[in-house]
Formats: C-alpha cells, structure tokens, sequence
C-alpha cells in the first residue's frame, strides 16, 4: 500500500523506522518490528544510516514486506551513483516495494568508513526528479524503460527547527517542485517551532509527519542538542528528564514527554514519524498515551 | 603550444535566459591566465557586449582587467568603476574571477561562462602530464605513470579486462595506462616488486578540503603580511650566522675603485709613486652626489688606472702597495660626541668620511642626512632579508654599541622623535641584545618584523613599520622617514668616534660551494679572488660566484674585482642551467611584485621594444628586488629586461 | 599549483634501494614545500652513505628546463640506483618520463589545489566543474563551498549555521541563502532541478 493513500483518507498517518543490523541476522528486527509496529501505517529502514555501513535497506524491505507489514525504502545519495540509485529503485518497484523516503545522506566522514569516497552523484532534490521521469517511463539518461514504468510514494525529509529554516524551506519547495508526495520531519522537541514552521510549510500542499524521538535520557538529550543537527531539547524537558531518574530510565518519562509533543502537533500536521531508536517496544504505549 | 583556455562561453540561450527580466548592465571580462598573450577561444568584452545589445540590453560599460581572482588588486581596479545606474554585472572568467567579482560588487553578479574542467593540469609549466592531487602519490608502484589520471578508471592495482589493442574502452586513442606501466616496470625490472604490493584502496578522506583550506589561508597571511607581494627564499644563513667575525689578513695590494657609489665617480688626488697612509683621501668626491674615498692601507700608489669592477665591468681604480704598516693618517683624529656636535657637522663628518648606503646601493649618506622634508622616524634596517647574508646580523651582534651610536647620530642630524631599528625574526640573538641595549634609550626601539623577503627595501620596510605608502617616484623622506643600514650607521660611529673614514666593512662568504664559510672584517680594494682562497675556494665545478646575496647580488664572472663599500656578501652556488621559455601568464610575477606592478609586461614590452608602454606600466617604480625574476616558472630574466626599459624610458625625457 | 606533503619515513625507508639521487622542487613552495623535512631527509641519507648527489631547483615540471639541469649532473645521478623526487606528481612525471630507466620515487603525496589556477587567491573556490552554477547561488559556488557540492539547496546536517562535516566551515547553502535573499533574488532557487554533469573533462578535450 502507498503511504499516499493513508493521507487521501484524511488519516493522522503513524510511521516508525527500524535500522537493519551490521550483519546478516534479521530475526529479532523482525520480530521486534511484527509485534510493536504491526499497528502504524508503515514502517522505514533506514539506508546504512549515519554513514555506518549495515545490512541494505532494500533487502530488509522485502523481508519486512513478506511479514505482512508496509516498508518505507530509504535510499540516500551518498553512496551510489545515478546508475546504482536507479537501478535499485527498479528493483525496490520489482518486488512491490512503493514508498520511498529519499534523503541526500550524511557525509561519508560522519561514519565508520571515513576514507570512503562520498558519491553525492545526485542530491535529494534531484533523486526526487530521477524517480518522478522513472514513474514516466523514461530514465535519467533519457532512454525508455521496458514495460509499465514503476510508481511510488516519493517522501523526503524536511528540518523544521533547524536554525536556519529559511533555506529548508526554500529546499521543500524545490523538493515539491521536483514531485515530491509527502514530508517527514527531523525530530521535534520544540511544538511551537513546529507550528511556526507549518503556518509556512502548508502552503505546499503535501501532508507532513511530525518527526518523534523517545528522549531515553539526559545525557542523550544532550548530545543530541550538541550533534544532532536541527535538534533542540529545551531545558524544562532536560530537567523534566533529570527529575525522577528511575521513571525516566523506566521511559515513563520519555514517553509522556513525546506523547505531549505530538497532541501538540497533532492540528498542525498530517501525521507522526516515530524514531524509537531501539525502543520500539515503547511505540504502542506511546501512541496510546498520544490518543492514537 | 597546449590550448590553455580556462573557460568557455555559455550557449547563447542560457545567457538569454540568465538575462532575462535584468538590465543595466556592467560587463567585465578576465584578462585571461595561463597562457600567452594572445586570445583565441575565450570570451571578450566586445563579444559579450553584442550578445547584451541583440538582447536588447543597456550596456553601462565594459572592463578587461588581468587576473580578477587577485581580490586585492581586484578591489582596487573595480572602486568607482562601475557607473550609476548599474543593476547587474556580468562576468566572463573562471569561477574564481565571477566570486571575486560577486563579493565586492554589492549587487547581482552572472556568470557568463563555464570554467572548463582542467584538473590535473595544474603544473606551472605548460606539460602534457597530469596528477589529480589524490593526496597518495602511487607514482613508486606504476614506475612513475600516474594510474590515476592516465586510466579513465583511476584503477590502483592493475588493468582492467577493457583494453583493446593497447588502447582505453573509454577512448580508444588513448593508451592503456596500465598497459604502460606494466612495459615500464618490466624494462625496469620490477614487475617482481609490483606482483608484492599489498592491495591498494584509495583513502578519500586524505583529500580534505578543510586543510587545504587552512594551510593556504595560512600562507597567503604570511605572503601579504605588512605589504603586499614578496617571496620567501630558503634562508640558508645557518652556516654563518654563529660565526663571530674575523679580520681577513691585511692584503698586499689594494685596488680602490674611484666609483663605489651612486653618482659621479670620484677625482683621484693622488698621483703615482704617492705615498699615502690609512685613512687618507685618495679620491675627492666630484658633485653633489658622489663620494670621497680613502686608503684603506698604508704604502705606495703604484698605478691609476681601469680595472675589473663587480657591477661596473670597468671603473677607474688606484691600486696601492701596502707597506704592511698599517700608519694612520693624521687626518685621523676623534671628532667631539654627538652631543656638542651640530647636525652639519655631523653630515660633514659623514660626507669628509666617504659614507655611502653598506646595503648595497650605494646612495651618499650625506645626502640623505639632509632631507627636503621633515622627519619623524628614523628606520634603521636590520632586516637583512636576503638569502645567505649574515654581515648586518654579526655587526649587529658585535657593534651593538656603535650601531645605537650612529642611529642617534643620524635621529640628531633630521632631528627626528625616534629611531626603530627593525630586525626579522629569524635573528632572535640579535633581537635580545638591541633590546636590552636600548632599553634605556626614550627615543630608539626595536621593532621585530616577520621575515619576508624584500622587507629591507626602503620602501617595503617603510610600509612593513609605519603603514606609509611612499608615494610612485617619491622618496622616503616624502612620508617623514629616513632608512638606513646597519652597517652604515656603524661606519658613521666609527667616523665620529674614531675619526676613520670608510675603509673597511664586513662580508659574508659562503654559499654552499665554498670550502669555509666565514664573516670577514675587509679592507676596501681587497681582491674578492684572495678572499675567496682564504675561505679554502670552491668545490666542484660549475658554480656560480656572486658579490651580493642570491636574490640581488651579481654574478661574477670574473672574480679578480675588488671588495666595495657595499659589498656585503661573496657567495658560491650551484649553477642553475635553464633557458627563458615562453611567458604562460601564471600572474605569479603580479602576486609578488612588492611595488605591485605587473612584471609580465615588462618581459612582452622589453622584447617588442615598446618602451612607451613599459613607461605606462610603471617600470620606473621597479625596485629591482627579483622576485618576479624568481618566481617566474619560465625562467625570464626580468630584471635585465626591466632595466632596459628603465635606460630608454630615461632617455625618452 | 599544489600542496606536497613528506610521505612517513617509514614509506620512503622502505623505497630507498641502494644509492640515491635527489631532486627537490621548490617552484611551488611559496605554496608548499616540507623544507626542513626535506633537509633532514637528505643528511640522513648522506649519514648512510647512500646520497650521490642532490638538485635543489625549482619548476621541474617545466621538461626543457629539467633536460638542462638534469644533463648538468649526469654523473652523480649515473652512480645513483634511483632518483628520489621531492615534488608533486607533475614534477615526478616529468622526471621518470626523462629516466625510462630508472627506478624513479615519488617521496611526497601531493594534495589538490584546485581553485588556483590564476594568481595564488586567498580562498578554495572554484574546482573546474565546467557547468558554472554561480548565476543561480549568488555568486558562491556550492561545488565548494558545501561539503557534499550539493547544487539544489541545503541538507539536513547544518548545526548552528555551520557545516556537519566540518564546524568551522559555514554552511554554503546558508551563505547562498543569505547573499540571495540580501540581492533579493530568492526566486532564482525557484529554478529546475539542477543535476550535475560529470562528463565535462570531454567536454575540455573536444
């Protein structure tokens, strides 16, 4: 099913993402995923994220898919070229595979391969362009493809708390232009910046996610306010956080705390992106605590 | 001769397109690099300007200026140029020239070409090889064949299955560079050494631009540091300069060049079968610049007459016999200290005592004691930024005293606030020692300058320490200052102290082709071939001597010339064989040029005889530094055509 | 024009073979040149008795000046079982090309500089892409001024204005933004979707 459809529908569309292994054991991925995110509309996998070389996405898609649930395929333009990105699109299409997050993708010295050669052949924007001519039935270079053309639901990211969310706003508009289908956000800690940020971004017309992390602690609050681009954790959530240490570590807190974030969102946008980062067992009663 | 065109028009429907909806134009064009003069494929101002007009547009002017990227002079070419009423500025030139341009023009700025792809062509010669700058030189595996750019592959360990006949599967004109190395490590004989290389995997991150970035940065500061332009030559001074200074053994016979100066050689005043004493005048000084000079011996005059000289060719010398002895003249007598001396007793005293500037040029000392304008700032240049040279630095060392003495000399006599006495950085012995010498002094400092060569032209040492520009054609008095050398100014001491004209001075010999480099005390007359069999000769053969440092000194081709007031230095080197090449239009000749001038047209000027255009370009402003000279990857010799130019742009008044 | 770095002692050690014959190039060093390296270098091979001799010079990529020099020191370079160049790759091409052979070593890695091909400017700013992209980034060049030459906008991974890879360096896509919205020509990142042409260097041969 297309993610599409779900906001057709006039749903509040809930996805989660999942991070394949570094290693070829799935099972527990698996498993993890059938039984707390068997509810959510669709679930993402991510593409060798943070530049940490893992298990493909594409493959981790299918096996998701074959478990009876809907995969998200993200593909980042980092480590393949025009050609690599194309063809794994086809083959995403070839084994029923139709939504797409399409992302440019951390810097290869962001990871654990820093002498790896960054591609960066296309960018998100033009990724975006690429598969829009696919679904034409005509490739990058021009020449037709054989039989019915592929179709998919084409998603991109967007980082509406960013500091400098001007200049991703003007990036939205051209992944719009470029036929974009929908948006999921960086994580958001701070509701009244994503609000703002929606009063301008609606003017596109595409249904937005609000992206949701679990904070699992202070310490990783932090860092993510000093790493994490576009991520802000203000400082009553970080003493919320310190407050009860053991409610906290229990994720009681964390999981109020991302519940009350997205009620907030909720009028604003079209749906919720959950990070859980490896708390996925957390996701049912989050979106519970949620009202979902 | 290679096409070594940078950038290439955009089609005409995207520059219709990039002009859609602007007007007002401003049009700019590089005046291209990287090749000779001519311009073939490369977009022009007149071109661009009939694009803008079948577009309908209004052209509010149009400018070729040479080397946009140089944002320095960039900025000062384009201030006030770009007429009111301009909305946009349109730029032909490499990427580097449209971003100068886009970041001091304040208002739209298009590009109006495409720099073309030329990675891997950055030697400074025009050569048909190539290196991608991978930051992991593979030469040592492929016998000296880079498998980085000669296979369309970049392949690192060997060929792929896509050769044909020897030839690439991306162009079959191209030879297989793996199939190249192979031959080449097999004639070699090291097919063996290349079986055992480990595996090679290209490590990307080595090429990162944030170093490149910094490091270049880091060495343009120290380029443009204190004044534009200037060169950092390898110092080399380490084999002298801890070598206190010793008095080269008194010479047989002297030879005393009537002209050691700048202006008018001297009048000889004695004559023949004279006998004369140290310190005694031989020569009197003939106008108002020129100078006396003296007997640095005591013995018989046995011959007036032409004699080899190191810039002159010829001049006329007296040659004296020393008796060994040694007498002094009665002439040579204490004058009273400074403080009861008047400032024209003081430029009597110099000018009685033969002083000219020790740095090298010459210029009576009398004369610049007796500025045309008001002074401030005395500078005294202890800078000595040429390559080798360590007399200044030892004088320094050794005459601490004498040095203050004669700066405050000379602040007395211009009746100026202070003395600076300027010293690199490379001499921190010296530095030391000023200092706590001149603590006490109200009116003397030490001023610590970045090494930089030429930092002891006046000019450049003027702009280093007080930021004043000495106007084109001007002097340094122009701007309050008087410069002056350190060994002149311990010549001064001398000749109020002591009462002992100008009759020996201090040279450095060395240079890597000399057997025992030394600082010498040195009579004036003393034969520079003596000196240099004194420091144990040469070695080997095909050297170069010079009287002077690397970069300004002459080469001597004959050393039976004699040791002059403004001989600081004899040095040896290693013959450097090259032959001028074809200017490439590099524009480092620009970028060093201390004066900023653009030494390049000099070198086209100088050989189509365009004097006119020489004198445009302000040739006369050239100080004669040779940084062009050695910066210059086509090996021209500048200086020589510069000095041409100066000589018939003098001739044309 | 470019930066040339010492290779690790351990590398050279292990190319030295017998005899050595050196060449240093200091054309470029107002760019670079590992001077005292260098120097170090060559005494501890004389220490070893393994040095014939040594061309200090500079612009050995210019070959007919380098027959020149080079003919001026056959001997020495004849009784050398190789000849180590102190240079950048164009400058040891230069010289294995004029000793067919001979074992000819590169004792440097040399790092790009593209950007410079005209007089030495104070920034990295242009890499030649040959399909400038200046007229719709307001002058700055998103091949170098981002990371990633990313050419339809910013990423996600700026932090404080400032770049994921590198904290010091602002983000180009801000600086774009910037200097686009202070022209007032916003509307030019309104402009087809850019995708980059890598097959520019036949466009320079053709």
């Amino acid at each position: 099913m297309k993610i599409t459809e779900a906001f057709e529908r006039g749903e509040f569309v809930v996805t989660a993402e999942v991070g394949p292994p570094k290693g070829i054991h799935i099972e527990h991925v698996v498993e993890e995923a059938k039984t707390y995110l068997s509810g959510i509309t669709a679930v993402n996998v991510t593409d060798n994220q943070s530049s940490v070389m893992r298990l493909g996405s594409l493959a981790t898609c299918k096996v998701l898919k074959d478990e009876g649930l809907t995969p998200i395929f993200q593909l980042t333009c980092r480590d393949r070229n025009r050609i690599a990105l194309q063809s794994d699109l086809l083959s995403a299409a070839m084994l029923g595979i139709e939504n797409l997050l399409l992302l440019t993708g951390d810097h290869t010295r962001m990871g654990d391969h820093p002498q790896a050669k960054p591609v960066f052949d296309l960018d998100s924007v033009s990724l975006i362009h690429t598969v829009k001519q696919l679904e034409s039935g005509v490739d990058l270079g021009g020449n037709e493809l054989v039989g019915e053309p592929p179709k998919f639901a084409k998603g991109a990211v967007v980082s509406p708390c960013s500091d400098s969310v001007d200049a991703q706003l003007a990036k939205m508009e051209r992944k719009v232009a470029a036929g974009c289908d929908y948006f999921q956000t960086q994580a958001v800690f701070e509701p009244e910046k994503f609000i703002k940020f929606m009063e301008k971004a609606k003017q596109f017309g595409k249904p937005v996610q609000v992206g949701v992390i679990i904070p699992k602690s202070v310490g990783m609050a932090r860092f993510m306010n000093n790493n994490v681009a576009g991520v802000h954790v203000p400082d009553d959530m970080l003493e919320e956080l310190k407050k009860d240490k053991e409610k906290t570590k229990a994720g009681i807190t964390g999981v109020e705390i991302a519940a009350r974030i997205i009620k907030e969102c909720r009028p604003y946008c079209q749906g919720v992106h959950i990070m859980a980062l490896g708390w996925e067992a957390k996701v049912p009663e989050l979106l519970k605590q949620a009202g979902i | 001769m290679e096409n070594y065109t940078k950038y290439k028009l955009k089609s005409r429907e995207e520059l219709a397109s990039v002009l859609e909806g602007k007007d007002h134009l401003f049009i700019i064009a590089c005046n291209k690099c990287f090749k000779e003069f001519d311009t073939t494929c490369e977009p022009d101002c007149g071109e661009l300007e009939q694009i803008a007009a079948e577009q309908g547009k209004t052209v509010t002017g149009s400018v070729k200026v040479d080397f946009l990227c140089n944002k320095i002079q960039t900025e000062k070419k384009l201030a006030g140029l770009i007429p009111e009423g301009t909305e946009n500025v349109l730029v032909a030139s490499c990427g580097l020239g449209i971003q100068t341009v886009a970041d001091l023009a304040g208002m739209p700025v298009f590009a109006a070409s495409n720099s073309l792809n030329y990675r891997g062509h950055h030697g400074m010669a025009l050569t048909k090889k190539s290196c991608d700058a991978c930051a992991q030189c593979y030469l040592n595996v492929t016998g000296g064949i880079c498998p980085i750019v000669d296979c369309s592959k970049s392949l690192v360990n060997g060929q792929c299955g896509g050769a044909k006949d020897g030839k690439c599967e991306v162009d079959s004109s191209k030879d297989c560079a793996w199939e190249k190395i192979y031959q080449r490590l097999e004639k070699q004989g090291r097919l063996e050494e290349f079986l055992h290389q480990p595996v090679q995997i290209r490590d990307y991150s080595k090429v990162n631009v944030k170093v490149i970035r910094e490091y270049v940065q880091s060495v343009r500061e120290n380029r443009l540091a204190g004044y534009y332009g200037g060169v950092h030559p390898c110092e080399r001074k380490e084999s002298t300069e801890h070598l206190p200074l010793v008095k080269f053994p008194d010479p047989k016979t002297v030879v005393i060049p009537l002209s050691m100066h700048a202006g008018a050689p001297a009048n000889p005043v004695v004559q023949v079968g004279d006998t004369v004493k140290v310190g005694q005048k031989i020569g009197e000084s003939a106008a108002f610049i020129s100078s006396n000079i003296h007997s640095s011996v005591s013995g018989t005059v046995t011959a007036i007459e032409n004699h080899g000289h190191a810039t002159r060719g010829e001049c006329l010398s007296v040659v004296i016999e020393s008796d060994g002895k040694n007498t002094l003249h009665e002439s040579v007598q204490p004058h009273k200290d400074i403080e009861e001396l008047t400032p024209d007793e003081i430029v009597e005293i110099v000018r009685e005592a033969g002083i000219v500037g020790m740095g090298g040029a010459g210029f009576p000392t009398s004369v610049k004691l007796k500025p045309p304008k008001p002074i401030d700032t005395v500078l005294l240049n202890g800078c000595e930024c040429e390559p080798l040279l360590t007399a200044d630095h030892r004088v320094l060392l050794e005459y601490a005293d004498d040095v203050i003495y004669g700066l405050k000399a000379v602040i007395k006599t211009v009746n100026a606030e202070k003395g600076l006495i300027v010293i690199e950085d490379n001499k921190p012995d010296a530095i030391e020692l000023l200092q706590a010498k001149t603590a006490d002094c109200e009116n003397i400092e030490v001023v610590v300058a970045k090494t930089k060569y030429p930092q002891g032209a006046e000019k450049m040492l003027i702009k280093r320490v007080m930021k004043r520009q000495v106007p084109s054609g001007g002097l340094p008095a122009d701007v309050g200052c008087v410069v002056s050398n350190i060994s002149t100014v311990k010549a001064i001491s001398d000749a109020i102290r002591k009462g002992l004209p100008l009759i020996e001075r201090v040279v450095t010999v060395t240079g890597e082709r000399l057997v025992k480099p030394g600082n010498y005390i040195v009579k004036i007359g003393t034969n520079t071939k003596d000196l240099i069999d004194y420091c144990g000769g040469t070695t080997g053969e095909d050297i170069t001597i010079k009287a002077g440092g690397p970069m300004m000194g002459f080469v001597l081709n004959d050393t039976n010339v004699p040791i002059m007031k403004g001989s600081n230095g004899i040095i040896a080197v290693d013959t450097d064989h090259t032959a001028e090449q074809p200017c490439i239009k590099c524009g480092r000749c620009v970028d060093v040029c201390p004066m900023e001038l653009s030494p390049l047209y000099f070198a086209k000027y100088a050989d189509e005889e365009n004097w006119q255009g020489m004198k445009d370009k302000n040739v006369m402003d050239c100080v004669e530094c040779r940084c062009c000279e050695y910066i210059c990857s086509s090996k021209i010799p500048l200086v020589s055509k510069i000095k041409a130019g100066k000589t018939a742009v003098r001739g044309m008044k | 024009m470019l930066i040339t770095q010492l290779k690790p002692k351990e590398t050279i050690a292990s190319l030295v073979e017998g005899k050595v014959f050196v060449i240093n190039c200091h054309g470029c060093k107002e760019v670079s040149f590992p001077e005292k390296e260098a120097v170090e270098l060559q005494k501890e091979l004389e220490a070893q008795g393994k040095l014939t001799g040594v061309i200090t010079t500079d612009y050995i990529c210019n070959p007919e000046n380098m027959k020149l020099r080079l003919e001026s020191h056959k001997q020495e370079i004849d009784a050398a079982d190789m000849i180590l160049v102190l240079s950048c790759g164009v400058g040891v091409q230069t010289v294995a090309e004029y000793f067919e052979d001979k074992k000819v070593c590169a004792a440097c890695d040399t790092y790009p500089l593209p950007g410079f091909q005209g007089v030495t400017p104070l920034e990295y700013d242009c890499d030649q892409c040959g399909e400038c992209y200046l007229n719709i980034t307001g002058g700055i060049c998103p091949i170098t001024a981002c990371s990633k030459s990313l050419v339809n906008g910013q990423c996600g991974g700026a932090k404080n204005g400032k770049c994921e890879v590198d904290s010091n360096m602002e983000c180009g896509w801000e600086r774009i933004y910037r200097r686009l919205a202070q022209l007032g020509r916003l509307d030019v990142l309104k402009c087809p979707t850019q995708i980059r042409n890598y097959a520019t260097e036949e466009k320079t041969e053709a």
